[in-house]
């Protein structure tokens, strides 16, 4: 269950040890990246709490989303457009749903264990 | 029973959650390092941009304070160099002057080239009664040593007797008292100064050798190379 955790912290501590520079240009594609994953991270989570979670569906939606996004992005400069905002939207609003969804499912969760609770105190 | 598959397939599943995880950190790390960096590069370099621009004002105007200090002290070196080169002249005008008015008071001894001139009377001349006629007057003198001065001779003496600027010459008879010395005749009047123009001015057209000769005075006129003129202390002591 500590493993995702893990993998965040050992994945921050990598991040944040690279001194990698990278074109200035290029830093709407990280924060579009960034979103995508944290989205697709989220989603994961809904997923799991759902029990609809598929390996499948979070590993290609996790690379399919980031590559989405980098290519809108990357679509967008070409042309002359802000599409990578259109990606930060959608994204950004993703990023809420999920999170309201799990947020309410973990309150139900909550609420079952505290009934349970109480009913077992009752009995 | 969901527990023993949790446990049975945790590599794969597991593995990919971590491995995304993993991922999504760092992402999320570098995106931070980056921004970070970015910050401090960029907010140094403008910074760094600003205070370029401010030392370079800084030294402009700096360049200026001290080109305008240049200009004065140029100034100021200027005018010290005028006043003193024109000090310098004064002086030497002065000095020059001074060394004039000495040669005129017959404070020092006077040196140089000259004329001399030499006022003879006449010879007895038996037709003549009037023996004023054929001797050298005062007035002769006076003639001569006013021209001579006017000329720009620097020292005039007569007979040795070396001329002040408040010397007197009177006639008493036969002889002429120069400050209170009394001389006969040949008057000797030497005199220091350019001698092409004090003969020149000498003998000029109605002038005073003219004048001299219509009086019937012997005069004769000799240019010198060398006249050397006591003080007027040295002549009196």
């Amino acid at each position: 269950m500590w493993l995702p955790f893990l993998g965040l912290i050992l994945g921050l501590a990598l991040g944040l040890l690279t001194d990698i520079q990278i074109p200035s240009m290029y830093e709407n594609y990280l924060s579009i990246a960034v979103l995508a994953a944290l989205d697709t991270l989220f989603g994961g989570i809904r997923a799991y709490l759902q029990q609809v979670y598929d390996d499948k569906v979070f590993i290609s939606g996790f690379f399919f989303n980031i590559v989405l996004a980098a290519g809108l992005a990357f679509l967008g400069v070409h042309l002359g457009v802000d599409l990578y905002l259109a990606a930060i939207f959608a994204f950004g609003v993703r990023l809420f749903q999920n999170i309201a969804v799990i947020r309410r499912i973990l309150i139900q969760k909550w609420d079952e264990r505290h009934i349970k609770k109480s009913e077992k105190t009752i009995e | 029973m969901s527990r023993n598959k949790y446990m049975k397939a945790p590599s794969r599943k597991s593995m990919i959650i971590l491995i995304v995880c993993i991922i999504t950190g760092f992402i999320i790390g570098f995106s931070y390092n980056l921004t970070k960096d970015n910050k401090k590069i960029t907010s140094p370099s403008v910074s760094q941009e600003e205070t370029y621009r401010e030392d370079l004002i800084r030294q402009q105007e700096r360049n200026k304070e001290l080109s305008e200090e240049l200009n004065e002290l140029q100034q100021t070196i200027r005018d010290f160099e005028k006043t003193f080169a024109s000090n310098k002249d004064e002086f030497e005008i002065l000095q020059q002057e001074a060394e004039k008015l000495r040669l005129m008071l017959g404070e020092i001894p006077a040196v140089g080239q000259g004329i001399r001139i030499t006022l003879n009377d006449a010879e007895y001349n038996p037709n003549n009664s009037n023996p004023n006629d054929y001797i050298v007057h005062d007035s002769h003198i006076f003639k001569v040593v006013n021209e001579l001065k006017i000329s720009g001779a620097e020292a005039i003496s007569i007979n040795g007797h070396r001329l002040k600027s408040n010397s007197y010459i009177n006639c008493t008879g036969p002889v002429i008292t120069i400050d209170g010395s009394q001389y006969p005749a040949p008057f000797v009047v030497e005199a220091v100064g350019n001698p092409e123009v004090l003969i020149s001015s000498l003998q000029i057209v109605g002038g005073v050798f003219d004048q001299l000769i219509n009086d019937q005075i012997v005069v004769t006129i000799e240019k010198k190379g060398q006249i050397t003129m006591p003080s007027v202390n040295e002549t009196q002591s």
